[in-house]
């Protein structure tokens, strides 16, 4: 990869639960390179939403432990303070644009205010000219530039989405993570919102951490795939490998229950359920659901084999040579 | 692309709504006021014995004046009966129940309270108006006290204590909060043991020394000493429940996404604080305080008794004792209108804290 934005290596989270300590995310790594979209992908529960949260530092109550090691642009964030990562990384260098933006704005304050905000709070501008570029910003994403006067009950969902997009676009991070954003969108506005991605993708050349369970929306927009299972990342891989040629066989599986379009096999669901975090298996978490399964993967765990497109975490890509272990990107 | 809305618009938009809202309290006030003159009359039950009541006094007065000691006991009868009559006519007993019901409640709602009929004012007027004006300042000084002091720091310290959820202190106020299943009054029976039996610092009730300090600094420090105990003791027996219930409130509030949003975008916890947990619930908060601000009014009956305080509570008491129903209905009927006047302040206040009240009215307008 020519130019690395984020680095991430051994990333981990757990939370306290009645149950015990759960590891929510667990030794996660992976690149993203400037202007790219890694799309990371994963059924609910996986630990998906807790990466995006780990990279914010926005934790819950019950958070215990947040590990590992994160770097942006060069600069090591996990050896800055509270204040200083909330200063400087959020909204300047990381931005969210939340699961659930339905309620994400402020309901009793004007749209164009709240997205303006972040300009005047963390570089100091003036009232007029924060709204001027928010403006901007409204136009980029596909909403009319007036309403930055409206409230947020007086948006319908999709422009609502759009306008918690322009608020994370609006300090020109090098980052956005997009948890989810058109899950609870009909099929139309999910489009439009896309649309307005590559757009900005393509203007900005903002990189894109795009975190999703729906393999066909993130086809549109990914450079790179990392598909995560029971808090691990599984399989990392180029776009186009991945949506060909999965190399783990959760990704195959993953692939093979998306309908699709002039397929004459009836899409096939994955049998099972994802092991309990509060006890992980020993082994390969997915061995219990794992088709091609032997005797050494309940066992032992595997580790990544990286291969030039593509590294999987799996016994049956042993051979292409397993000592590389977590470091090396794609 | 809509046209902006002008201030012309919204105010013209407001005023009808607050006419709307001021007809309808209107109506509840009125049916309020009139259940209350039917209850404290019981549905005209209290006319029998008041004229039970004026026949006994007619004839004491008659058995009691020498002058007619010497007459025949038939005249003597006609005397009286002549007596209860003019008396019955004066109070216009002899009209049906609901017809006179219907005229109390016209000059109720006119504020005309009337005459007490057995109670006076510490000054010796009969005013019902008179009589609770001389109440209403000790009542409004010693609950408004304690009710603000208890509403600022619990709300103060709720805020406080939301950041650190699940920390000692946080856990000590919800093991404390049971201390307000005792009231006030019972706090009081205890600190008047403690702080002026005991150790005989403070007063154990009334307002002031007796007789009153001439010059009003000494005035005022005298009533500071009279109310620090049943100050304390109201501020016992609800600070805590207060402050964990609005710890509650602010921790649910605190959750909205739109405040983890608000985290995410790395803005400082005072400004989170204010613009995205105190302005979004600012409607409630002035509710709660305006509520507990015309629950003043009604005092507490049995704190004012054991701190011997001359108040609303201790008065309402006894006219209920002495079923001196022109006191009783005056008192219902300026509560009612307190509270009309206090819900309709707080319609108002929505309007203009809350958008979606303000704006919604007008028709959600074109997207």
């Amino acid at each position: 990869m020519p130019d690395t934005l984020l680095q991430v290596e051994g990333l981990t989270l757990d939370y306290q639960t009645r149950g015990g300590v759960m590891r929510a995310v667990d030794d996660v790594s992976f690149d993203v390179g400037r202007g790219e979209a890694l799309v990371v992908l994963g059924e609910s529960g996986c630990g998906k939403s807790s990466l995006a949260r780990a990279l914010m530092r926005l934790l819950p109550r019950n958070a215990g432990g947040l590990g590992g090691r994160v770097s942006l642009d060069g600069r090591e964030l996990h050896l800055l303070d509270d204040e200083t990562f909330r200063r400087e990384v959020q909204w300047q260098g990381l931005a969210l644009v939340m699961q659930a933006s339905m309620n994400a704005l402020n309901p009793v304050v004007k749209v164009g205010e709240q997205v303006a905000e972040p300009l005047r709070v963390h570089l100091g501008w003036e009232r007029r000219r924060a709204l001027a570029r928010a403006g901007e910003v409204f136009e980029l994403v596909g909403l009319p530039g007036d309403f930055l006067r409206r409230y947020p009950f007086e948006l319908s969902g999709g422009m609502r989405q759009r306008a918690v997009l322009a608020m994370a676009l609006v300090a020109e991070p090098a980052l956005v993570i997009l948890d989810e954003p058109t899950s609870a969108l009909d099929v139309l506005t999910q489009a439009g919102i896309m649309n307005a991605l590559k757009r900005v993708k393509a203007e900005l050349g903002t990189g894109f951490i795009l975190i999703t369970h729906d393999v066909a929306t993130s086809s549109e927009l990914a450079d790179r795939v990392a598909l995560m299972y029971a808090g691990q990342l599984v399989e990392v891989a180029d776009a186009a490998t991945f949506f060909t040629a999965p190399g783990h066989p959760y990704a195959q599986a993953l692939m093979a229950s998306v309908p699709r379009l002039r397929q004459r096999e009836r899409p096939r669901a994955i049998p099972g359920e994802p092991p309990s975090l509060l006890d992980p298996p020993q082994g390969c978490r997915f061995a219990a659901r794992c088709p091609q399964r032997f005797a050494d993967c309940a066992r032992l765990p595997p580790a990544f084999a990286p291969a030039p497109r593509q590294k999987v975490r799996c016994w049956l890509h042993k051979e292409e040579g397993m000592k590389g272990g977590m470091e090396g990107s794609v | 692309m809509m046209p902006r809305r002008s201030w012309g618009r919204d105010l013209r938009y407001l005023a009808l709504y607050l006419l709307k809202r001021a007809l309808a309290l209107l109506v509840t006030v009125l049916i309020g006021v009139y259940l209350t003159i039917v209850v404290a009359n019981m549905g005209g039950q209290v006319d029998d014995l008041r004229r039970v009541q004026i026949r006994s006094e007619a004839f004491e007065q008659v058995r009691a004046d020498p002058a007619f000691q010497e007459m025949a006991s038939a005249e003597r009868n006609a005397l009286v009966e002549r007596r209860v009559a003019l008396e019955v006519e004066r109070l216009r007993l002899d009209e049906p129940f609901i017809l006179r019901s219907v005229d109390y409640l016209q000059r109720a709602m006119r504020l005309d309270l009337g005459r007490a009929e057995q109670m006076h004012s510490d000054a010796g007027s009969r005013q019902v108006r008179a009589i609770i004006v001389e109440r209403l300042p000790a009542t409004l000084l010693l609950f408004g006290t304690a009710n603000l002091l208890v509403f600022f720091s619990a709300v103060g310290s709720a805020l406080w204590l939301s950041r650190r959820y699940g920390s000692g202190v946080d856990r000590l106020v919800i093991a404390l909060a049971p201390s307000s299943a005792a009231p006030g009054w019972f706090y009081g029976i205890f600190l008047i043991l403690a702080f002026a039996f005991l150790v005989p610092l403070l007063p154990p009730g009334g307002m002031v020394t007796a007789p009153p300090p001439d010059s009003r600094l000494e005035y005022a420090a005298s009533l500071a000493r009279h109310m620090l105990l049943p100050v304390a003791a109201m501020f016992l027996s609800s600070i805590f429940v207060s402050i964990y219930a609005w710890r509650t409130f602010f921790l649910i509030h605190a959750s909205e996404d739109y405040v983890e949003m608000a985290r995410a975008k790395g803005l400082p916890s005072r400004l989170i604080e204010r613009r995205y947990i105190l302005r979004p619930t600012l409607s409630p908060i002035i509710t709660n305080f305006l509520l507990m601000l015309i629950g003043l009014w009604s005092g507490a009956i049995i704190l004012e008794q054991v701190f011997n305080w001359p108040g609303l509570g201790s008065l309402l008491f006894q006219a209920i004792g002495f079923r001196d129903t022109p006191v009783i209905i005056g008192g219902v009927v300026i509560f009612a209108y307190l509270l009309a006047v206090t819900v309709l302040l707080l319609d108002l206040l929505y309007a203009l804290l809350d958008p979606r009240v303000r704006i919604l009215g007008e028709g959600r307008s074109g997207t």
